[in-house]
């Protein structure tokens, strides 16, 4: 069984239908691009699974359990994080702090929290700015800082919302090789990305949409071979 | 707890039970009553606005259901009013939790609009509610009930059992706040403070901890209405669900310093002694003298007196740590 799983998957702003009838499924250990056009409702289907936004119909399941409808910290602790595509650190606070704030969902005391928000930020390579103000990080930094908050809250799934975006390509290697790391650990990654190198070498499988519909599914090479999916990016006369 | 807040809390204690043998003022004694009762107000707002970062305008409601429950329980049912202002307290803390689940679907200055509503429903409910409230009459204690302590009878004519309570009440209140912040929903406020969806994206119940705080912020408000009916002896509506009482905790908190543990005090001892003196010299006009210490503060101390003095030793800590590397 899937562990995460989106079926008839709708979402209607009044006349507008970001998604209609999604349904995909991802495997425990699966890296799974989520990719297409701007506006093709990849970010909306984020913001459905982890709860900021209501389905208007469909169901999403964590380990054959419905959690479509949950608030966004009830989906955190079933196991689903994520990360923003405008990065949303807590800006005044130190790096350490940030982390701090996320380990407490599972630890009890600041003790633990810290100790556990020390091992994340070893992992991303983050450790030398422990102390320094999340604010004041380069981008490359505040990205690493939005998947050591997501990782220290222990998930079994972990979204990731354009986690290269505005990276140069040399930060692009680091952050797939961070990726294919929490991948190891044990941790489903499913990333909405536009980077096509990092999607290339990373996903196992690709979920191509547009206009808020699946148009093919498969093994990256063999998705972007696809003529829906050439014809969505580039036009019907490119395919 | 730190060693330099240790030592702090040691000294507040003594200089408390020092005090009122050192001041044989009275009119200075009354002022430092007020000023205490102004510490209570001004945490009951911090908690909230300060470290949840949520800004209310209707703290007014939660001091008038502390000062009706006291008041009215004393006058009705002859509960005496220090058990009063415990229950005053109890009450504000239970009537926020409803208050807290409709107006903290607002985020923003929609959730301030929001608080502000409220403060003024409570006020026309007490106006027009009269069998309970006496409406805009109020309602006047003229002798408070006998009491005796260690053997002696307590002089309710004296400021001394007023002196004492109020220092009690402000220990509750500031202690209370750093218990907070040092919780683990305290950390949890901090997150809301700084970005509401990034808290719950890391599984933080954040209309929990505002509901939670909402309480907490409310029962220090209404121990600190009960204080003022038991003190003042009269209360009505305008009087205690007056929106210039939600004003004034929100300046407390923030001249003093915005969600820190001592900054209600501060601000309590600058706003209440400046406010007390420009009306002893000016009859006529004396808030504008109020209103221009307000400005300067918020031009030239952002982070409160306080908040300010916070920085500045922190920043000399570290400054001397690189000197004694160097």
């Amino acid at each position: 069984m899937a562990l995460l799983e989106c079926e008839g998957l709708t979402r209607l702003f009044g006349g507008l239908r970001a998604v209609g009838s999604l349904s995909f499924e991802v495997g425990a250990g699966e890296i799974v691009g989520l990719i297409g056009p701007n506006g093709a409702g990849k970010t909306t289907v984020f913001n459905l699974i982890t709860g900021f936004l209501r389905p208007s119909s469909g169901s999403i399941r964590l380990d054959g359990r419905e959690i479509a409808g949950l608030k966004p910290h009830e989906v955190t602790r079933r196991g689903v994080a994520r990360t923003f595509q405008i990065v949303k650190p807590f800006p005044g606070l130190s790096v350490r702090e940030n982390v701090t704030l996320a380990a407490f969902l599972r630890h009890r005391s600041r003790g633990d929290a810290e100790s556990e928000a020390d091992g994340v930020l070893d992992r991303v390579g983050l450790a030398h700015r422990a102390d320094a103000r999340a604010g004041e990080l380069t981008l490359m930094d505040q990205k690493r800082l939005e998947m050591a908050k997501a990782l220290a809250t222990a998930p079994r799934v972990l979204l990731l919302d354009e986690p290269m975006g505005g990276l140069n390509p040399s930060e692009v290697d680091v952050a797939s090789a961070i990726v294919l790391k929490v991948r190891q650990a044990g941790v489903t990654v499913v990333l909405v990305e536009h980077v096509m190198k990092a999607i290339m070498r990373i996903s196992d499988r690709v979920v191509v949409m547009h206009h808020g519909e699946k148009i093919a599914e498969g093994p990256p090479a063999s998705a972007v071979r696809d003529p829906a999916v050439i014809a969505a990016y580039f036009g019907h006369r490119a395919a | 707890m730190s060693r330099t807040a240790a030592i702090g809390w040691a000294a507040g204690v003594a200089a408390l039970a020092v005090l009122p043998f050192a001041v044989r003022n009275v009119f200075l004694l009354h002022v430092v009553i007020l000023v205490f009762m102004w510490t209570v107000l001004g945490a009951a707002w911090n908690v909230l606005g300060g470290f949840a970062g949520q800004v209310s305008f209707g703290h007014a409601a939660l001091f008038g259901i502390g000062a009706y429950t006291t008041i009215i329980l004393f006058l009705k049912a002859g509960v005496a009013p220090w058990w009063g202002i415990l229950a005053g307290g109890v009450a504000a803390a239970v009537g926020s939790v409803p208050v807290g689940l409709i107006c903290f679907r607002l985020r923003g200055p929609y959730f301030s609009l929001a608080t502000l509503a409220v403060a003024e429903l409570a006020k026309l409910v007490a106006l027009n509610w009269e069998w309970l409230t006496n409406g805009p009459v109020g309602f006047l204690i003229t002798t408070l009930p006998p009491l005796s302590l260690f053997g002696h009878p307590v002089d309710w004519e004296a400021k001394a059992p007023f002196y004492a309570l109020a220092a009690l009440l402000m220990l509750v209140a500031l202690g209370s706040t750093a218990w907070l912040s040092r919780s683990r929903l305290g950390a949890f406020l901090v997150a809301i403070r700084e970005d509401e969806d990034a808290a719950e994206a890391v599984g933080i119940d954040t209309v929990r901890a505002k509901v939670l705080t909402l309480a907490l912020s409310g029962f220090l408000a209404g121990l600190g209405g009960g204080f003022y009916a038991f003190y003042f002896r009269y209360v009505d509506p305008d009087a205690v669900l007056n929106i210039g009482l939600s004003m004034e905790m929100v300046f407390i908190a923030m001249v003093g310093g915005l969600g820190t543990v001592a900054g209600p005090f501060i601000g309590a001892v600058f706003l209440t002694t400046i406010g007390e003196a420009v009306r002893e010299h000016f009859q006529v006009g004396h808030l504008i003298f109020y209103g221009l210490f307000m400005m300067i503060v918020i031009r030239f101390l952002p982070e409160g007196i306080w908040g300010r003095a916070r920085l500045a030793w922190a920043r000399g800590r570290t400054g001397a740590r690189r000197h004694g590397a160097a």
